[in-house]
Order: C-alpha cells, then structure tokens, then sequence
C-alpha cells in the first residue's frame, strides 16, 4: 500500500504552518521527515494517520493494505502511551481485544512480537518496572501486533537517552532487515535520519515546505555508527538546514 | 441644627447615666435568674408571673430564656445556663437527676378529668381503614419525638390498657411528627388539645380518644431545677415557687374558673399572646390559647403517684439505669404532694 | 584529589591532611514524614487513660464524660444482648444500599459529564447547586418522596453520597492522559472500549479518593437518617442515647461509627491496593 500527500497546506486561523507539500510514501521504505522546531511534521504525520484534517490539499491511499493487516496506519508516540495499569501482554493485547482476538489467538501474536522486540521475558511486567527504551520497545510490539500497512513514527527516540537511542535503531534496522514495513519518521534528529531512511525530507521552517529530499541507497543493514558516508549526509544536511534553525529558533524568541 | 444636635446628646447621656443607675440599684435588691420557657400556653403560669410583676415581688430579677424543645431547657439546667423551667418528664430528665444534675421540685400541667386533655389522633388514611378508637390501633405506627419521651409514655401506656401493640416512630420535632400524621406517614399521635383540635378541624387527621382516660391524673409537666439550686438555694427557690403559684392561680382563675369572665379571659389571652403564637394577629392566636386551657397545679403540687408510675416505666423500658429512685429524681420538701 | 596517578604514600598524605577538614553542615533533614503507627496508638491509649482517672477520681465529673470503663461495659452488654446487630444491620443496609445507589449513579454521570460537552455544560452548574446543599435538610421532603421507611434513607445517603462521587469522577476522568486516548483512537479502538479499558482505569485513583470522602460522608447522613422513623440502627441508637443524656450509651455508639468510618478506610486501602497496584 502506498500514500500519497498531495499539496497539503495548513493553517491555524492566520498561522500559516504547512505550504504545498506534495510527497510520496513508498511500500517497505522508511521515510523521514526532519526539519527545525514548529516546522509542522508532527502536524504532517496526524495528517497522514487520519488525526487531523488539513486545510488544503489530501492525503490518498493507493492499493489495498496487506492481508491480516488490522489498523493499516499506526503510530509509535514520543512519550510512548502505554496503559500504566496493564503488563507489556496486556498493552499489546489492547488493541488486538477490539478486533475479538482474544485467547491462543492473541497469545501467538503477543508471543511474536515480544519475540521480535526481545521483550518475551517481560511479559508480565507493568510498564513502571521498565526502562524508556523497554517501554519504546513495548509500543513498537504493539504496533507490529495489529501488522500495520504503514508506521507513523513520531519522534519515537527522543524521550530517550542517547545510548539506549543507539540500541532501538540497530533493534529497529535488524527488525526492518527481518521484516520489510513501510515507515514515516518524523524527528529533529539528524543521526537518526541517516540511520535509518531510506529517503529524507526535509522541511523549512514555517510556513514548513519541503526545501531538500535526498535518497539514500546504502542498505540499512550496513549503516553503523558513525558511518563516515552517513557523516557525509548529515553534515550535508545540517548545512542546507543551518540558517532555518537557526531563524526558526530566532522566530521563536520574537514570537 | 447643631444646638439642637448638642442637645439631644446631652439629654441622651444623661438618659443613659440614669438608666445605669436605676439598673444597679435594683440588681442589688434583685437576685438575678433564669427561667427557660417554652413558647406553650402550658408556660404560662411563668409569663403571668413575670408581666404581672410577682417575681420581682419575691425579690427576684427573672430573665425568660426560650428554648425550642424541653430536651435542651434540661440540659441548660444541668450545666447552670438556666434556673428554673417546667418541661415533662422525660428519660433525658431521669438521667440527669441519676447523674446528681436537676431535682423536680414541683408539678405544673396535669389531665384532669373534666378539664380538656391530650388528644389521641389518628391519620385520615388509618381512620378510613376503620381505626376509630385506640382499641383499633394494633400493629399502627405512632409517633413520638424520640424514645423516653412523654409521647412514647402515653404510647405505651395506652397501648398496655387496650392490650394493643404499636410500631413507634421517632421522628425528634413536633413539626415532622404533624406533617408524617398528616400524609398519612404514620397511623397515630397524642398531643395537647391547641394543636390536635385544629388539626382534626382540617379533615386530615381524626380525634379518637382523650389521654385523660388511660391516664388519669397524668403529671404531664413538672418544674425542676438544679440540684444545687434545690439543696443550696432553698429560700430564692421557695421565693420562685410562690411566685409561679400566683401566676398559676391567675391562670386558673381566668381560664378554667372564668373568675373573671369573659373580660378575664380576654385580659389573660392578651397577656399570653405575648409570649405565645406571637406570629399570629391576636384573633387568630386566641382561640388556640384557649383551645390550649389545661389544668396547671395549684401552688405547684405534685402528683407523685403519677411521677413513680412514670419512673418504673422508664425503668422497665430499660430508657433509665435500675439505680432511678424516686429520692434521686423529686424534692418533696417544697411543694404539697397529692397522692 | 585525582588519586589514579598517586602512589600509597602520596594518597595517605592526601588523606591526612584531608582529616583536618571541616564537616560541611547537613541541612537537608525534615519535610519528609514517615508513619508512625504506634504514636496513633500511644496518644488514644494515652487520652482514654487520662478519661478515666480523671472520672475515676472525680476530677471530670459524670455530666462532662462517662467513664470510659462504663462505655465498654456498655459495648459489651450492647454485643452480648444481641442488640448490637439488630442496631448494626439496618444500618449497614442503609450504608450499602444508599452509598451503592449514590456511588454508581455518580460514577456513571460523573463519567458522562467528562466525556460529552453537552453533558458538562448542562450538569457541571446542576451539582455545583447540589452539593452546598446540607442534604439533612431536605430529610422532610425524602420523607415525603420516598416514605418514612428504608426509602428516605437510602434517598438521603444515596444523594449525599452522589455529589462528591460526581465532581471527583469528572474531575480524574478530565486529568486523563490526552495521548492514552489518542493512542486508542489511532489504534481504532472503539469509542466504548476506550472509555472501559482506558478512562475509566485512568480515573480510577481520583475516583477511590473520592470514595473516601464520599463513604465519610454516608456514615454522617446515616445518624442524620435515623432521626425520622428508625426504631433500629446505630444512628438511632445515638440520637436515643442522647435525648436520654446516657453518655454511656452516646459514646458507646458514637465508637461504632468510628470503627465502622476505620474499617470503611481500610476496605478502600485495600482496593487502592489491588486496583493501584500499577502505581510507583
């Protein structure tokens, strides 16, 4: 399945955030979308999922999400959004409950996913007894659980630290090497975008418009850290993306 | 303008000097006390004595405090806020002549026979269900302010003559009692005359009986006091005593004797109109105040036999410890006592 | 003191020369209190002992305080006579049936209000009106509605009971995290089953703390209650005590209330405890 935003703009009242984007979300890559603060790619991701409607423009679906597939665009949240009261099965089988998979059913799904974000000894944990990359990972379990046709990822590395933020990308990159699926990454981050896109947007700041999208070919299982070629991108990038930080963060002080 | 502004300060002060002046004077004649009353015609001996000058006869300067059931004029006594007061007989008032607090030193409202009494009413819907007597009233609910009051005494002992049995409902205030009677929430009531006559005159509740005829020489009120006041201070409580007995024989002789006619009843009705039903125009107050006559003892007398029979029913309805004797609860000493 | 290039001998000068230091003042005790479960017991055992010596001795006469001797013998006789539970089960029914009543109906609408604008509009200044309200009040107008039995007092508590529930319900349902719900919606749960699997879990613990109150509040409107037309029940039994001026039996009934108020506590603690568990 493949998505397509087609002159997309967006505005709050007077407040022109987004103008004229026009993007293609290809099958089994990730994209990413970077850009300085308020640039609107969080704004552009709740588009993308069905969250919020833009002003102009539309967002359109080609082809049929795959067979099992059970919410086709699922997100993955910054602040995780896991349901305190419930064990790392129970958040996983939330969202399979509304579906009436219930009983072995679920279980072999849980079990699957758990499997695939190491988490299977965790079980039964409550998400209080987890670290933050644990608890990202219980989110992505539970994203993998309904086999989405796309992941709208929202800055989902951020809350975290920097060496566990090292560790979910090569969890996320071996899990994208197994598994093939379709991403949109939205981040500030640099090092993660050339970690793990296949292609980068980059967005100026408001009114956000698409100013620079670079592919990159290097496959996703040979990029490590500190990749001089990756160097290369993101110095690249940095510079094309320089003065608009730094205008945007000027803007900011003024507003 | 500023004269007369001047002027009418210094006549003011000088007012005001003299009045605190004359004040003192008579405090020091006066023994200052306190009488709890309740705003009820059955009060009145207390209202004559005071309009009509009797106490301070008796050297006594009497402030009325009124109180709003007879269950906190007891306490008042006990803790010294109050003198003396007239209230029925009572569990609360046996408890704290037990606990060496109050001493009933005379008798004040009694049924008599021939005089009218408390009435026992019956709901409209009990009295079409065919509840005509207080033989009918088997399994009925009754109401009552709380137990041990003279409510539930007259209750049960109604009930014990008839061989009947009765479902009591506290219900704390008079005023709920009526409106539960009235729509019908419970079955039946017994209550002075002012208020059951003009409550069975509206239709929704029926007269059925007279308390008078199960009990006979009922002490329905008494007055009591401290017991320090009663063992202490004999002669300002001989001095109250005689004072109310004149207010008594007032009342009496104006609204059972009719000593002095129709113009005395009048006279009288006036005098307690200021006391009593003062939110009502006198025409609408005085036929209550009437309707309210009761037999008030002379010189405070007191039906003793009454008493005890009262006493051994709170003992035996276990309201009361078994160590009540008639000693801890009554004074003989100040008033005659009819047996 | 950068000791990985010191050798033994330098570290020990180091440290001895350190010993003539200073130590830098401590200042960040208090502010952090901690139960301590035996005081509690110490200062009760303390004033009941103080209660009965003074009466003992004379020194607080009988009209100020029974002996507390005298209110446990009470209890005991009210136990042994088999009075206490022909008191103690009317009011616990009245507790139960009247607090379930006025719980769930505040619950439900306290639920409501959080979820529907609607709903919030037309209620929010409704309770606020209600709840000022002293229910005792309007006990004569229950009596009028519902009858001079059981169904007056279940009203009154029932009500009394409601308004807390309903601002405490509405209040933890709207400090629901926002993102917990917009994960269900991204997720395609359905609208009812993010109101069962995560708003009403997530409002839980106001809701609880709500309950305290709401349950404090039941056991005062159930002496309330029992003035009109209870022949049975401990609130009857404390209004009677009264009007009789039977400290006794006052203090003995009066003591029951506080256990039942106790252990009414320890039941939501350990619902708390069951149902929160998920909480740090």
């Amino acid at each position: 399945m493949d998505i397509r935003l087609e002159g997309i703009s967006h505005s709050y009242g007077d407040f022109e955030v987004i103008r004229d984007i026009t993007l293609d979300i290809p099958d089994n890559k990730i994209v990413c979308i970077v850009g300085p603060s308020g640039c609107g790619k969080s704004t552009l991701l709740r588009f993308i999922g069905g969250l919020e409607r833009p002003t102009f423009g539309k967002v359109l679906q080609f082809g049929e999400p795959p067979p099992g597939c059970l919410n086709p665009l699922t997100y993955i949240f910054q602040d995780f959004a896991l349901l305190p009261w419930r064990s790392v099965s129970g958040n996983v089988s939330l969202v399979l409950e509304d579906h009436g998979i219930r009983g072995a059913a679920a279980r072999e799904i849980i079990d699957d996913v758990l499997q695939r974000t190491k988490l299977h000894d965790f079980a039964q944990a409550l998400p209080r007894q987890l670290s933050g990359g644990m608890k990202q990972r219980v989110a992505i379990a539970r994203a993998l659980a309904v086999k989405p046709a796309i992941m709208l990822m929202d800055e989902p590395l951020s809350a975290l630290d920097s060496q566990t933020r090292e560790l979910l990308m090569d969890d996320l990159i071996d899990l994208w090497s197994r598994q093939p699926f379709t991403a949109v990454y939205v981040t500030h981050n640099l090092a993660e975008a050339v970690r793990l896109g296949h292609s980068i947007v980059v967005l100026s700041r408001r009114p956000g418009c698409i100013a620079e999208h670079i592919e990159i070919d290097k496959p996703l299982i040979e990029r490590h850290f500190g990749d001089p070629d990756l160097e290369q991108y993101q110095k690249h990038l940095w510079q094309s993306m320089r003065e608009e930080a730094r205008a945007a963060d000027a803007e900011l002080l003024n507003d | 303008m500023r004269i007369i502004n001047r002027l009418k300060f210094i006549s003011l002060v000088g007012l005001v000097l003299a009045s605190a002046a004359f004040t003192t004077s008579a405090m020091a004649e006066n023994t200052k006390i306190k009488v709890g009353a309740l705003r009820f015609t059955s009060h009145s001996a207390s209202f004559i004595a005071v309009e009509r000058g009797y106490f301070e006869e008796a050297g006594l300067d009497v402030e009325l405090k009124f109180f709003q059931a007879a269950q906190p004029m007891a306490v008042a006594i006990a803790s010294g806020d109050v003198d003396y007061a007239v209230t029925a007989v009572s569990g609360g008032l046996v408890s704290l002549a037990n606990k060496g607090a109050i001493k009933i030193i005379g008798g004040a409202l009694s049924e008599e026979a021939g005089i009218d009494g408390q009435k026992i009413l019956v709901s409209d819907a009990a009295f079409q269900s065919g509840v005509k007597s207080a033989k009918d009233l088997d399994g009925k609910s009754f109401g009552i302010t709380q137990s041990g009051s003279s409510f539930h005494y007259m209750a049960s002992k109604i009930a014990a003559a008839e061989g009947v049995s009765l479902k009591f409902k506290p219900l704390q205030k008079v005023g709920a009692i009526i409106g539960a009677l009235k729509s019908g929430q419970i079955d039946a009531w017994s209550i002075v005359p002012h208020i059951a006559k003009p409550l069975a005159g509206s239709g929704s509740v029926h007269i059925v009986g007279n308390v008078a005829d199960y009990l006979p020489n009922y002490q329905v009120t008494t007055v009591f006091t401290s017991t320090k006041n009663a063992s202490e201070k004999r002669k300002q409580t001989e001095s109250f005593l005689a004072a109310f007995s004149k207010g008594v024989d007032d009342y009496a002789a104006a609204m059972i004797d009719k000593t002095g006619g129709d113009a005395g009843v009048d006279e009288m009705v006036d005098l307690i109109h200021k006391y009593v039903y003062t939110d009502r125009p006198r025409e609408k107050a005085a036929p209550s105040i009437i309707n309210g006559t009761m037999r008030i003892n002379k010189g405070a007398a007191l039906n003793i036999a009454s008493i005890e029979d009262q006493l051994n029913w709170f003992k035996a309805e276990d309201l009361v410890g078994s160590e009540s004797s008639i000693d801890t609860l009554v004074d003989q000493s100040y008033v005659e006592i009819l047996k | 003191m950068p000791s990985y290039s010191m050798t033994e001998e330098e570290r020990a000068v180091a440290t001895s020369q350190m010993t003539g230091g200073k130590h830098v003042d401590f200042r960040g005790g208090g502010f952090a209190p901690k139960p301590h479960r035996w005081v509690g017991l110490v200062v009760f055992i303390a004033l009941v002992g103080i209660a009965e010596w003074g009466t003992q001795s004379g020194w607080i006469s009988p009209l100020t305080l029974p002996k507390p001797s005298d209110v446990l013998q009470t209890l005991k006789q009210l136990y042994s006579s088999g009075l206490l539970f022909e008191h103690l089960i009317p009011s616990l029914t009245r507790l139960v049936v009247g607090s379930a009543l006025g719980v769930s109906v505040g619950i439900s609408v306290g639920v409501l209000i959080g979820l529907f604008s609607y709903i919030r509009s037309g209620l929010v200044p409704l309770v606020a009106a209600l709840f000022p309200i002293p229910k005792i009040a309007l006990l004569p107008l229950f009596v009028i509605w519902f009858g001079i039995d059981e169904g007056s007092k279940y009203a009154l508590i029932a009500f009394g009971t409601f308004t807390p529930t309903v601002v405490a319900t509405y209040g933890s349902v709207d400090n629901v995290d926002r993102t917990l719900i917009r994960m269900g919606q991204s997720f395609g749960l359905s609208w009812f089953s993010i109101v069962r699997k995560i708003v009403i879990p997530g409002a839980m613990p106001g809701i609880l703390s709500g309950l305290r109150i709401s349950l404090a509040i039941a056991i005062i409107l159930l002496v309330a209650a029992e003035m009109l037309g209870a022949e049975y029940g401990i609130g009857a039994y404390i209004l009677e005590a009264g009007s009789l001026y039977d400290l006794e039996r006052l203090f003995a009934g009066v003591m029951i209330l506080s256990v039942l108020g106790v252990l009414l506590s320890a039941l939501i603690g350990f619902f708390e405890r069951r149902l929160l568990d998920w909480r740090a």
